[in-house]
């Protein structure tokens, strides 16, 4: 056994923020490990998803939900999907293989972003001063995901519906993504 | 006297009472008027100095075309110059500063240069400041800088804060007035998402400031009632107080909203909101603007534009002047007869330019058709005008309608030109619109009422079926079809005192007739050389009467000497709201490595290197130079142990069947054969053949690597893989993805370095010298049981590991590195010791690989792939990379150790002259080495690798530096690399 | 300027990067016996035309694609928007 034991931190400590009806929370107990399909693998990949999590893998910009592990599939480009859920005490890629065997080509990315949620009323208002996507409900609907710049930073948005979502942005700017947020919320209350 | 001016109606609350001060006086308002009304109200006719010629000026129009009464609003860090009084609000304790004048606004004694004018005309700094020479710098500049501009900024940082964002709709609609809502109507009733934007605080437009019926209704009941349909849908934003103030590619359109000005605190709320509106269509319902006829001593306070006058008696129940005249070319001036009438306000005189029968007769007026005025009398304001037979006509106010002017400014945006319309005299929007944007109402030339009605209602029919929605039921209000019946007329011949043009600028028509004399006839010369419409107005009253000057002068019609060209902003945004929150600390983000909060509790002084903050030094207790902080962390790594964090260089994760093959293509060196469980440096060039990055690339198995690159470089490095996936070998299989931010990686570098490390690693992995040699690399686990990378690798030049865990372990990581390393004295060492130690090594960065040297020149040519083929491996051979007179890295060394090498300095033969033909060479990177105790530089000389032991000069003009340096190895410590292996 | 992305529909310019000439995918073989000469065309010679000009944009704050854009270097009009990598595999850049 090692002297030495290593704390875990999350980006932004759990931070939970909360401005009239407007809340703002960091989740800190999903994974995220990219999947990249092999070439010429995409209906193996296809297979083994449907297989393992009852679910058909997502177009690009759209989010395709699972029971299993309660994962969530972002289709982020082409040939790349997120795989995000609930952490466990094993390490996520290994999480991954034991449900997708070699399908993909995976890497955790985990700890590569702070993951926040925002929701109440006034969200999508106060989002409206930092992020250039249309997220109206006819546009952007519930499960819609991508990736946009948000005052230089950028961010990947999923709409989890009814004014709530969920942020993804680099975790070594998370403090300053924060500020971001707070001030947009600030600026419409 | 409090409002003398106050008479009945208007939408203004007369139960609240505003209190505002002008020129530090007291005056009463009420809410609904604007900064200009209440002024008129309490009989404020002179409200600031004209720019050149400090002339008396008043208030002229009732919106954002005000040339004359621009005022410093607020006081102290809040004021603002330049405002324009008839757009702004009044609120409880407003406080506004007339500008321009020295001494009082009464008496300015500026006001020296009206007697001067006949030697202010056009082209004046042209003609004048030509001599002496050396005149420019030492008196006319500075003079110049101390008159220029109207109002002062105050000097101090804008305390208020301004916001941007984003906005989108299906139909954008400009502007409120009667074509505006008519178009809302529709487009909203079909469901389309609609923004209607207007930039005053009162949606209406001419409606609520006409005393038109339509529909059996008033304009402001009409208005009410219209808007109480609107506000309903929750389809349709409203956006008063707003300036689409651009239009740009692709349905884009820039537009300020202010959203606090007219509070008198705005409670840390952004003052202005810029946002993007991104729309499908746009309708551009902007209306028009009207303009003065130009004729002698025009300029004074009290000569105002007859819609404005409507507007403040009807819209704002103030009279301008209780003895009223009108001069007009069109029948305007009669409505304004009318209403003044009604009001019960005196109408002393109406001069109409056409000839004719008179229309009405207002009782006690004198009525001159084919009449001219060519004077007016009043020191501070008018008191009488004289006409062209010699009749001379009390007023203290001149109401004025020359025709009205469509507002195309924003159809014109992408390159559109406006048509010259004679029935209107008035230019009207081309045809080569910005895409999406139809006009409709006055600004398309229809200034009747129940045109701007029914195009405005059309207009939103038109653009929401376009996009697919389905037509909405609309019939325009019966409505009084009014005539225009201009007859074009922009000044009177007659007049032997000077007219003004612009206002703002003090541009007279014999200016621009002299622009035109003296051969700047051209429309956007004469705009230059008499900066006629270069105001903060831009000339939205000034423009088309001048050119029909200068029609005049060059023989030509108006429409063949054409419009100087509209661009943004249709009206002035502050700089503060360009800006946004990006300012101070919110100017951009900041990236903060993993060991950050540590490092702050180490007191470490921090660098900026991209958006990331970095460790610069660790200053300790008694130390009182960044040398000594330096020094120390560089000989306590070298005597023992350091560590540093390196998170910040770029990672990259590849992986795939074809990725062995992909990473022989992008680096110059091979790696095809590298061995899992090893790492290799690699350079990576350009197409056409020059260093691009470099930084070392580890195989994790068969078909996973991970690249790391330099700090600066990590975007462009993968924007480039990426390139050369997709778009030149897309049949490979193989992915890239940043792994920059998933682990926080430290190098731990120094004899002691592997004893520091054995204290963490779990036992069963063996990082004995034998076990896991040099460039080894693996995944272990430390700690017990915490996953980590660990790679023997070396930018010190000392026996060295980077370890690197999950971020959520790095601030962990740091802290049990330094209690691990205690027994041994570990150092934290920062970015200035890394770099001073890579040099003592030798090992390039980023002054040697700066965008113009080869493998070649930095001495990795034998690194270079034989075999393959890879990016930059044919231009590279090129004879002009390498020609024997390259410079190549070398080493040097002060002659005199005492004295220091500066990077950039050039490199000159001795008892040569320091000149560009004598130049060999550059110094690209120096440090003063603790360890060999002098200064040190990498450079590049011509014939390098050869001249071994030569003494050169090092110079640098710019400090007056010339230094004797000896060539040398560019490895000055332990250049056969016995200390990484051991 | 927008950009109509072919996966993800219209999105604002500032979330890309721009690169140059489209030709740009169509890499020289290095084996040519004229590679040099090749090469030094494919880097260095560009049209520059006063209107349709096809251009490399990577959408870097987005799906990470590189698209092939055809653009009026006058008017801004883009008329067409393909994935880069479908454009390169149209080349017959798979080996």
């Amino acid at each position: 056994m090692s002297d030495f034991m290593l704390k875990v931190r999350s980006p932004l400590d759990g931070i939970e923020l909360t401005y009239g009806d407007v809340a703002i929370r960091e989740i800190t107990d999903r994974d995220i490990v990219s999947i990249a399909i092999p070439l010429g693998g995409t209906e193996t990949l296809s297979k083994a998803v449907i297989s393992a999590y009852q679910t058909e893998l997502p177009a690009v910009g759209r989010c395709a939900k699972s029971h299993v592990d309660n994962a969530h599939f972002l289709g982020m480009a082409p040939d790349q999907y997120f795989i995000v859920f609930d952490r466990s005490g094993s390490e996520s890629t290994d999480k991954i293989t034991s449900k997708l065997g070699k399908t993909g080509y995976f890497t955790d990315q985990s700890d590569s972003w702070v993951m926040m949620r925002i929701g109440g009323p006034k969200s999508r208002t106060a989002l409206e001063r930092i992020c250039p996507i249309d997220l109206h409900p006819t546009v952007f609907p519930e499960e819609s995901v991508t990736r946009t710049l948000m005052e230089h930073l950028s961010t990947i948005i999923l709409s989890e519906g009814n004014d709530h979502y969920l942020l993804l942005s680099a975790r070594s700017s998370a403090g300053s993504f924060l500020q971001v947020l707070q001030k947009s919320v600030e600026n419409v209350l | 006297m409090s409002q003398i001016n106050r008479i009945s109606g208007g939408l203004i609350d007369r139960d609240k009472t505003l209190n505002f001060k002008f020129d530090g006086r007291v005056f009463e308002g009420h809410p609904g008027d604007t900064l200009a009304s209440a002024l008129l109200a309490n009989g404020q006719r002179l409200v600031g100095r004209s720019f050149k010629y400090h002339r008396p000026r008043g208030i002229v129009t009732a919106g954002s075309e005000e040339p004359n009464a621009l005022v410093q609003l607020r006081r102290g860090a809040h004021q603002e110059p330049n405002t324009r009084a008839t757009e702004t609000e009044l609120f409880e304790g407003l406080e506004a500063t007339s500008q321009n004048h020295r001494g009082s606004l009464k008496y300015d004694l500026m006001a020296v240069n009206d007697l001067l004018s006949p030697f202010l005309t056009a082209g004046f700094y042209y003609k004048t400041f030509m001599w002496p020479k050396g005149f420019w710098e030492k008196v006319y500049e500075p003079a110049i800088r101390a008159s220029a501009g109207l109002g002062r900024l105050s000097g101090e940082p804008d305390p208020d804060t301004y916001d941007k964002g984003f906005l989108h709709c299906d139909i954008l609609i400009i502007g409120g007035g009667a074509a505006g809502l008519s178009a809302a109507l529709t487009a909203g009733r079909s469901g389309a998402r609609v923004i209607l934007a207007e930039e005053n605080f009162r949606m209406g437009g001419r409606l609520i400031a006409e005393t038109l019926e339509l529909g059996g209704m008033s304009g402001t009941e009409w208005v009410t009632e219209t808007l109480a349909e609107l506000t309903a849908m929750t389809n349709l934003r409203f956006m008063p107080r707003t300036t689409v103030y651009g239009a740009f590619d692709h349905g884009i359109y820039g537009t300020l909203e202010r959203m606090t000005d007219h509070l008198s605190s705005n409670e840390q709320k952004p003052r202005q909101v810029l946002w993007r509106i991104y729309s499908k269509r746009a309708i551009l319902c902007a209306g028009a603007t009207e303009r003065l006829i130009a004729f002698g001593n025009n300029d004074r306070p009290g000569v105002m534009l007859a819609g404005a006058t409507r507007a403040y008696v009807n819209r704002w129940a103030v009279t301008p002047g209780q003895r009223i005249a009108i001069f007009t070319n069109n029948n305007d001036g009669w409505r304004t007869a009318t209403d003044l009438t009604e009001k019960g306000v005196e109408v002393t005189a109406v001069v109409d330019t056409r000839d004719g029968p008179a229309r009405v007769t207002p009782s006690g007026a004198s009525v001159v058709m084919g009449g001219r005025i060519i004077d007016t009398k009043g020191r501070h304001g008018i008191r009488s005008l004289t006409l062209s037979n010699g009749q001379t006509i009390p007023a203290d106010c001149l109401a004025v309608s020359g025709g009205w002017n469509p507002n195309v400014h924003l159809t014109c945006h992408q390159g559109g030109r406006p048509v010259w319309r004679d029935d209107i005299a008035a230019f009207t929007p081309g045809d080569n619109l910005p895409v999406g944007m139809t006009v409709a109402g006055a600004a398309n030339g229809s200034l009747g009422l129940a045109g701007a009605l029914a195009e405005g209602g059309k207009a939103g029919n038109v653009a929401t079926q376009d996009i697919g929605y389905s037509r909405s039921n609309y019939t325009a209000p019966k409505t009084e079809e009014e005539a225009v019946g201009i007859s074009a007329f922009w000044y009177v011949k007659e007049s032997r005192q000077r007219s003004w043009l612009d206002l703002q600028n003090d541009v007279t028509i014999k200016d621009v007739q002299l622009a035109c004399q003296e051969g700047f006839s051209a429309v956007e010369h004469m705009k230059r050389y008499t900066t006629l419409g270069m105001a903060t107005d831009q000339g939205k009253m000034a423009n088309v009467p001048a050119l029909a000057v200068l029609a005049e002068c060059t023989n030509k019609s108006i429409p063949d000497t054409g419009t100087t060209v509209f661009r943004p902003p249709y009206s002035p945004v502050s700089i503060g709201a360009f800006a946004g929150r990006s300012r101070g600390n919110d100017f951009r983000p900041y990236r903060l490595t993993p060991s950050h909060d540590w490092a702050v509790e180490q007191s470490a002084v921090f660098v900026e290197t991209g958006m990331w903050l970095r460790a610069r030094w660790f200053p300790q207790p008694g130390e009182t130079h960044w040398r000594q902080h330096v020094d120390r962390e560089v000989l306590q790594t070298r005597k023992s142990v350091g560590v540093c964090d390196v998170t910040t260089l770029g990672k990259i994760d590849i992986q795939g069947r074809d990725a062995p093959a992909f990473l022989n293509s992008v680096y110059a060196n091979a790696f095809g054969k590298l061995a899992v469980g090893k790492v290799r440096y690699g350079l990576m060039l350009r197409e056409d053949g020059i260093a691009m990055d470099d930084g070392t690339t580890a195989r994790l198995s068969e078909k996973r690597f991970v690249m790391t690159t330099t700090t600066a470089n990590a975007v462009s490095v993968f924007r480039h893989l990426e390139f050369c996936r997709q778009c030149l070998w897309p049949g490979m299989d193989v992915h890239v993805i940043s792994a920059t931010e998933q682990f926080a990686q430290y190098s731990v570098a120094g004899p002691n370095s592997r004893r520091l490390l054995g204290r963490l690693v779990d036992p069963e992995f063996d990082i004995s010298n034998e076990a896991f040699p040099f460039m080894a690399c693996a995944e272990i686990t430390v700690c017990g049981g915490t996953p980590a990378r660990l790679f023997r690798i070396s930018f010190s030049g000392e026996l060295a590991y980077e370890i690197a865990v999950p971020t959520r372990y790095g601030d962990a990581l740091i802290r049990v590195l330094i209690a691990a390393g205690e027994p041994f004295d570990v150092v934290p060492y920062g970015t200035e010791a890394l770099s001073v130690m890579r040099i003592e090594k030798g090992h390039p960065a980023g002054g040697e690989l700066n965008g113009q040297t080869t493998a070649h020149d930095l001495g990795m040519g034998r690194l270079l792939s034989k075999s393959t083929d890879y990016i930059g491996n044919t231009l590279r051979q090129r004879p002009g990379l390498n020609f024997e007179d390259r410079p190549t890295l070398m080493g040097f060394r002060p002659v005199d150790r005492s004295t220091n090498l500066t990077a950039g300095a050039h490199i000159i033969a001795k008892g040569k002259e320091a000149t560009m033909e004598n130049d060999e060479g550059w110094i690209s990177s120096v440090a003063s080495s603790p360890t060999l105790k002098y200064s040190i530089g990498l450079g590049f000389i011509k014939r390098g690798s050869r001249r071994l032991g030569d003494v050169i000069r090092v110079v640098n003009p710019l400090k007056g530096e010339d230094v004797e340096a000896e060539i040398v190895s560019p490895h000055f410590f332990d250049p056969d690399g016995e200390r990484l292996r051991v | 300027m927008i950009i109509d992305h072919p996966l993800l529909g219209p999105r604002d310019v500032s979330e890309f990067v721009y690169l140059g000439d489209a030709s740009l995918i169509n890499r020289p073989d290095s084996q040519n016996e004229n590679a040099a000469k090749h090469f030094y065309e494919y880097l260095y010679l560009r049209e520059n035309p006063a209107g349709e000009h096809r251009e490399l944009w990577y959408h870097e704050h987005g799906d990470r694609s590189w698209l092939v854009v055809t653009r009026d270097t006058l008017t801004h009009k883009i008329t067409r928007v393909e994935l880069a990598r479908d454009t390169a595999l149209a080349a017959g850049r798979n080996k």
